[in-house]
């Protein structure tokens, strides 16, 4: 009723449009003083009423924006000074501010006089303002965007192609050692001896001293190797008397060798420096040197990262399976008590009607994200938080888009049916059911595609599913594991998307 | 024959639709009720199959009184009144085939009509049905991909399976132009000549009600106005008619009566 009184009065002609109660010139010095007041008096009120609107929000704005960028400065000379030196988008802002002004004194003036509503530079004006000021309040900087915009290559590159991190080899350590003596005692360790399938390292003298500093190396020791795999690189490293292992270093390098095509190497190394704590304490002491190859062995399988994938993938899609299923068994029911058409009856039902609606609503408001957050305090983390969440958001999407659908049937075939001497069961079946079956069918499937979609996200905050994984993998800046998550939620949406499109197009 | 006498409806909200209706009706006859809109022609043909009960009165038909039955016996003669409707009230999700077929329902078991099965002589008969309206090569599309003269004629082929004695008809033509109207209608008026069966139906325009009426009534703000036979409805003039109809009645297709074809122009 009052839409059609609106629409009505933008149609009264010309000629019948009240005149106004004060001249042009006292219009434009009432809007110099306030803003839109001429345009008020001057019987534009909603115009008027939206500039001043306008106007007053812009003022109110851009204070709070200089306060904000000269927050200890007092006085309110220093703090535009401040705050134009700060933010220079504020110059710009400011300057907009006063041509506004002047345009809506402009405004007030043409209204009255002309009385013709059609010039809008003043309401454009408003628009440039707001963009302005939301560009500053928004810290907009496209230097920044486009100078470091590389910066996102690295990880970028490691997500768009991640798929090395899909295939592994395991591999085995090869070792020939031979045992130290530090310092020589009367009878050192005799030398090692060869081991049948095993390489052997022999190291000559098999006792020496330990490095003091660079005028005192420790003893040149000859280390002989045999029967190592050849061409493999081999680190020559120690393993002191507790037992922690370190590497060999000469002139700040790791010392390595290549054996030769007979898997033999040799060569010459100081024995290091290293102290060794107190309660190590005891006159001599047996150390390990050895060479370590790293040698691949086996055929090449699936990561854990991507078969953890793989795995959370399919536990996400039943998150979203289970929580459509549980929003469906509760939507079915609680759609007919949010039935209008059903609940109009009696003025009992209808407050439960209200009440169900408000419900509803209230739920379907807050996102799952929230929903899953607090899931995640009751029982804690893991997909059945997922399930909860979304559950409780599909019971009030699917509640109210079922009650709709109910709420659309027409009484028409119900009436015709009856008449046919049908029973009540009879016209239920044929004129109630084919009319809401269908729509039910395609929001049930539409709200599944959307729970596999959000369960992908729901996994953030803790609620289970590949969600959990990515969020994981960001953290730990394993971009690449990250990156075969996110290609499997992008295929996984994406032939659910088609999927569903498909079903709903066979029922609708 | 049906006979109704004394009836009255009025609404839950206080309003009076039928006020001590009195007419009969003899068996064959094509019985054309006319009125405004809101005169209380689909109340009363609401209230003679009991989709609306009435207030008061009683409709007598073949000696029993449809006003005061209830449950199984209301239903089984339910069966015997097939109903058709100005905006044909099909379910437009189904097929053609299903609309039809559960103009049957009233004879078949709950249980079985449940599963959905309908018995094969009933798809026959509804298949003949169809055949007889000429519309058997649309049995199996949905209802709704069916133009308007279509989905009326489904809606008589519905009607038809309840090998109905009688046809209401509340306004059949309202939706449907001219040349249409006269297509359905003469569908109802060979029922009700091969058939036997008697047909009442709400109708608006004066040619239509010359061309088919064997007795008409008039109702005016759920009174009867006027009470006439064919002959009767024949020698009325336009001024007449308005008299008793308001000044909304309106002549149409006076030039159509009488060539038109049996199929008519329809797409």
């Amino acid at each position: 009723m009052s839409k059609n009184n609106n629409i009505s009065l933008g149609h009264i002609p010309e000629e019948i449009r009240p005149p106004s109660r004060i001249p042009p010139y006292l219009a434009a010095i009432l809007s110099a003083i306030i803003p839109g007041v001429g345009q008020i008096l001057g019987h534009a009120v909603r115009r008027g009423i939206i500039l001043l609107g306008s106007f007053l929000s812009i003022m109110g704005l851009v204070i709070w924006r200089f306060r904000l960028a000269a927050p200890r400065d007092v006085g309110v000379f220093n703090i535009i000074k401040k705050g134009l030196h700060l933010e220079p988008i504020l110059i710009l802002v400011t300057i907009l501010i006063i041509v506004l002004y002047v345009l809506i004194i402009i405004d007030a003036y043409n209204i009255v006089k002309v009385r013709d509503r059609t010039p809008i530079g003043a309401f454009f004006m408003v628009i440039i303002v707001f963009f302005a000021l939301g560009w500053q309040i928004g810290d907009i900087n496209l230097y920044t965007f486009f100078s470091q915009a590389d910066e996102a290559i690295p990880a970028l590159s490691k997500i768009v192609w991640p798929w090395e991190k899909a295939i592994t080899q395991d591999v085995d350590y090869v070792r020939g050692y031979a045992l130290i003596e530090i310092p020589c005692s009367d009878n050192p360790p005799p030398p090692s001896s060869a081991t049948e399938g095993e390489p052997l390292l022999i190291a000559n003298p098999t006792c020496g001293n330990l490095t003091v500093d660079e005028d005192h190396p420790g003893t040149l020791l000859h280390l002989v190797g045999k029967d190592f795999i050849p061409g493999i690189e081999a680190d020559i490293m120690w393993k002191d008397p507790i037992r922690n292992e370190f590497r060999q270093r000469s002139e700040g390098h790791y010392v390595k060798v290549i054996p030769d095509e007979n898997g033999d190497f040799e060569l010459d190394i100081h024995i290091p420096y290293r102290l060794l704590p107190p309660s190590a304490d005891q006159p001599t002491y047996i150390w390990k040197v050895f060479a370590q190859q790293v040698a691949t062995v086996g055929s090449k399988h699936l990561s854990s990262d991507f078969k953890n994938i793989v795995e959370r993938m399919i536990e996400t899609i039943f998150i979203g399976m289970m929580a459509t299923f549980f929003g469906v068994i509760f939507a079915l029911p609680v759609s007919f008590f949010a039935a209008r058409n059903l609940m109009s009856a009696s003025p009992i039902t209808l407050v439960l009607y209200y009440l169900v609606r408000a419900v509803l609503n209230i739920i379907r408001s807050i996102e799952p994200l929230i929903w899953a957050i607090i899931a995640v305090i009751v029982v804690g983390l893991g997909p059945f938080a997922g399930i909860l969440a979304l559950t409780l958001h599909s019971i009030a999407a699917l509640g109210k888009l079922y009650s709709e659908s109910i709420e659309s049937i027409s009484t028409g075939p119900i009436e015709a049916i009856q008449a046919t001497g049908a029973t009540w069961v009879q016209t239920v079946m044929f004129a109630v059911i084919p009319q809401i079956v269908p729509p039910f069918v395609s929001f049930t499937i539409y709200r599944w595609d959307v729970n596999i979609r959000m369960s992908t996200i729901i996994g953030f905050v803790g609620g289970g599913g590949i969600g959990f994984l990515l969020a994981q993998y960001i953290r730990l800046l394993d971009y690449k594991s990250a990156g075969m998550a996110v290609w499997f939620i992008a295929i996984t949406v994406a032939i659910l998307d088609y999927v569903s499109a498909e079903i709903r197009a066979k029922f609708v | 024959m049906l006979e109704v006498r004394h009836l009255t409806k009025i609404y839950d909200d206080g309003t009076v639709a039928l006020k001590d209706i009195s007419f009969s009706v003899a068996e064959g006859e094509f019985l054309i009720v006319i009125g405004l809109s809101g005169s209380g022609k689909s109340t009363l043909l609401r209230c003679i199959n009991r989709l609306i009960d009435p207030t008061e009165g009683e409709i007598l038909w073949n000696g029993v009184d449809l006003a005061q039955l209830q449950g199984e016996e209301l239903r089984k003669s339910r069966r015997h009144i097939g109903m058709i409707f100005q905006h044909f009230n099909l379910v437009n999700r189904s097929s053609v085939m299903t609309n039809v077929l559960s103009g049957h329902l009233g004879y078949i078991s709950q249980w079985q009509s449940i599963l959905g099965r309908f018995p094969k002589e009933d798809k026959i008969k509804a298949w003949e049905a169809l055949k007889r309206l000429g519309i058997e090569d649309q049995a199996h599309k949905r209802a709704d991909e069916l133009s308007g003269g279509q989905q009326q004629r489904v809606g008589i082929a519905r009607a038809l399976m309840q090998e109905p004695k009688m046809i209401l008809a509340d306004e059949p033509v309202a939706s449907l132009d001219p040349v249409l109207a006269h297509s359905i209608l003469q569908h109802l008026e060979m029922l009700n000549q091969e058939d036997n069966m008697t047909i009442i139906c709400s109708l608006h325009y004066l040619d239509l009600v010359q061309r088919y009426a064997t007795s008409v009534i008039g109702l005016r703000e759920g009174r009867i106005v006027y009470q006439g036979s064919k002959e009767d409805i024949l020698a009325m003039t336009d001024e007449e008619f308005k008299d008793i109809y308001g000044e909304e009645a309106e002549r149409v297709g006076s030039g159509l009566e009488g060539n038109i074809t049996h199929e008519g122009g329809e797409a």
